[in-house]
């Protein structure tokens, strides 16, 4: 029996796509609005997170691109901004709360809830 | 001055409520409803924190609470997929901000879980919005409610509804039961302490043939109703604790019940008769008789049910002759047979049951011989011998029982040369010493149990020497030491076992204004006592830090009740229990 100290260690999975979260991706809004981000942010969104790292990929997501006809400029902006926010949090470098306006909270929480975020 | 003398906890212990800390609120204490604060303390704690150290916030939670927070701009979610309406509506019963008016948001939205159990206000009102869910709804709680029969009956239509719970719901009748009879998919039912079931109103229960778990602990007047469960064979869990007017004839619409494999009727009104129609219900791995007037005679009929793996036979009248009928009930993990008549005679027949990790022998009358035969037992991790006649030379046959984590050997006539027998016995973390014989020397013998997480020496004899012992104990999460002889220097021994939750240093008349200026850096105390003692008025600011204090006891102390409401009022909002008052 393999004691435990001695048990080869597994592949981090983070490590594994380390070389994947570089360069960057394009979300189109539903009004076709450009937003070019880092791959490491758009990967806090787990729906994209999956797009973007499924074996073969989507079409969209080859070209590094994904369309989302369904979600507006404005909360697309939002979302994107999210991203960072979630990084530097998770980093320990963002202590200040992310600031959510009220008019566009139910949109806000229903394209969250699509991507998984 | 109550607390003043050694005491016994509880007159009826059960075996799920020595798990669950939480604060019961029943029927008669509606009132509190509104003035508790609606989660635990760890709650309260985590809410402060927000989300769990280090995890970000998703999105979505985000969004939640700012919908939560600004709730009276909403008036409508029922174009919100229901999820998320779903998420909305949970944290506002979490946080207690749902009212009747921001409830008429959720209409229609296509909820499926209403859990509204002991939240303050509702009433038939907010039924209208519980049913406009339809058959979406799967699960319901409108425990401690003041719904009526009316309110209930709005939920007829909500046929897919498969978990219900009103408990303590005093409003409803046995006329409203019959919108119950409707419910085809219900697998499980709570009415606990329900006047309303009778032998008529529990007529409803007969149609209900997929429950699989049905609560009616403490209904009153349920005699003459169990005709009506004969038909419910998919039942496995069946709760009809202090259902004290359940005789033997109303047991023996149960025997066809074979799927049972939960029965709880401690103190009912049945005897050996009653327990006879237990005979066929092989399947079952619970069974709770504790308080019955039942006595050994049973056990033939107990030994057949051979899955038996919890067997609570507490407060019976169980004598030695009969107890044979334990020996085949080699499954069993708990057996409780705290205050009955047995004797070290009876022990004899349990030294083959290898698989009981609880042995409760709480007042029977059994001695150091009698532990000789729980020496084989090596999975016991609870041994309560508490008010029996063992004394030190009984504990040498426990030394080997390395799996014990819990010990209680209050009023036995154990002395301190017993201690060492029980000091390798490393996996302890609860020990109760609450007895006169006990000194520093015995406690001493036990610097090796660093495990202890719960240490008991209410009456034993400590001193502050003694008190330098608990350094080795960091792991304390409750202590009382109420012997009367420690002084502030000792209370410097206790200063830093920063897990304490409770901390018991009442009767020791020397303590001073000093003891509650050491102890403000344990701030994880949720109860505190320090009556009789010097502690005065003057001293009270001291608590300030302990922001997790919700019972404090300073009684027959020189502190007055308008100041120390001035504290909680202040400074510890989490303060419900306070002595004087």
């Amino acid at each position: 029996m393999v004691g435990k100290g001695e048990a080869p260690a597994p592949r981090d999975p983070e490590e594994e796509e380390e070389e994947d979260t570089g360069g960057v991706v394009k979300l189109i809004s539903a009004e076709g609005f450009e937003f070019v981000i880092d791959k490491k942010a758009a990967m806090v969104s787990n729906t994209l997170r999956n797009m973007l790292t499924s074996p073969g990929g989507f079409s969209e997501t080859r070209q590094g691109e994904v369309r989302f006809p369904e979600i507006s400029t404005h909360i697309l902006e939002k979302i994107c901004q999210y991203f960072y926010w979630s990084l530097h949090y998770s980093s320990g470098q963002e202590t200040a709360e992310f600031p959510i306006e009220p008019e566009i909270t139910l949109d806000l929480m229903m394209a969250a809830n699509y991507l998984d975020t | 001055m109550g607390s003043a003398c050694s005491r016994k906890r509880g007159q009826l212990v059960h075996e799920d409520d020595l798990y669950s800390a939480r604060f019961s609120k029943s029927g008669s204490f509606k009132w509190l409803l509104h003035t508790l604060p609606r989660s635990n303390s760890a709650d309260v704690h985590r809410r402060a924190q927000g989300p769990a150290l280090g995890r970000c916030p998703s999105l979505v939670e985000l969004c939640v609470a700012k919908v939560r927070e600004d709730m009276n701009s909403y008036s409508d979610f029922s174009l919100l997929p229901r999820d998320l309406s779903q998420q909305i509506f949970n944290e506002l019963v979490e946080c207690g901000g749902l009212t009747e008016a921001s409830l008429g948001a959720f209409r229609d939205c296509d909820l499926q879980d209403i859990c509204l159990g002991e939240y303050p206000g509702v009433t038939d009102v907010w039924m209208e919005v519980v049913a406009s869910q339809g058959q979406s709804l799967l699960s319901v709680d409108i425990s401690c409610s003041d719904v009526t029969d009316s309110g209930l009956s709005l939920l007829k239509d909500c046929s897919s509804m498969q978990s219900l719970a009103c408990d303590y719901c005093d409003q409803i009748s046995e006329h409203g039961l019959k919108t119950l009879s409707g419910f085809l998919n219900l697998t499980s039912l709570s009415i606990k302490k329900c006047a309303a079931v009778t032998a008529e109103g529990a007529k409803a229960f007969a149609n209900l043939v997929n429950l699989v778990n049905l609560d009616l602990e403490r209904c009153p007047k349920i005699h003459g109703g169990l005709v009506h469960l004969k038909g419910l064979r998919k039942l496995e869990k069946l709760n009809l604790r202090y259902c004290n007017c359940i005789t033997d004839s109303d047991m023996k619409y149960l025997s066809d019940l074979t799927n049972l494999r939960e029965l709880q009727l401690s103190s009912c009104k049945i005897s050996d008769f009653g327990v006879s129609y237990l005979r066929g219900l092989h399947k079952l791995a619970h069974l709770n008789l504790e308080g019955c007037a039942v006595t050994a005679a049973c056990l033939e009929v107990v030994s057949g049910l051979a899955s038996l793996v919890l067997l609570n036979l507490s407060r019976c009248g169980i004598c030695d002759e009969g107890c044979e009928n334990l020996e085949g009930l080699v499954k069993l993990k708990a057996l409780n047979l705290g205050f009955n008549h047995i004797t070290d005679a009876c022990l004899i027949h349990l030294k083959d049951l290898i698989n009981l990790e609880c042995l409760n022998l709480d007042s029977c009358k059994i001695g150091d011989e009698g532990l000789f035969h729980l020496k084989g037992l090596m999975q016991l991790k609870s041994l309560e011998l508490s008010d029996t006649e063992v004394g030190s030379n009984g504990l040498r046959h426990l030394s080997g029982l390395r799996n014990l984590q819990s010990i209680n050997l209050s009023f036995t006539l154990v002395t301190d040369i017993g201690l060492k027998k029980i000091s390798g016995l490393s996996s302890l973390k609860s020990l109760n010493l609450d007895n006169r014989q006990i000194t520093d020397t015995g406690l001493a013998a036990l610097t090796s149990l660093t495990g202890l997480t719960h240490l008991d020496l209410f009456g034993a004899r400590i001193t502050d020497a003694g008190t330098n012992c608990f350094r080795f104990f960091k792991n304390l999460q409750s202590l009382e030491v109420c012997g009367g002889m420690i002084t502030d220097a000792g209370v410097k021994n206790i200063k830093d076992l920063k897990a304490l939750t409770l901390l018991n240093l009442s009767q020791n008349g020397n303590l001073t204004d000093k003891t509650l200026e050491l102890i403000s850096g344990l701030t994880a105390l949720v109860s505190l006592n320090v009556s009789n003692s010097r502690v005065s008025n003057s001293g009270l600011h001291h608590l300030t830090p302990l922001q997790n204090l919700r019972s404090l006891s300073l009684e027959s102390c020189p502190v007055t009740a308008a100041e120390i409401k001035k504290l909680r009022l202040a400074a510890l909002p989490n303060l419900i229990t306070v002595r004087p008052e």
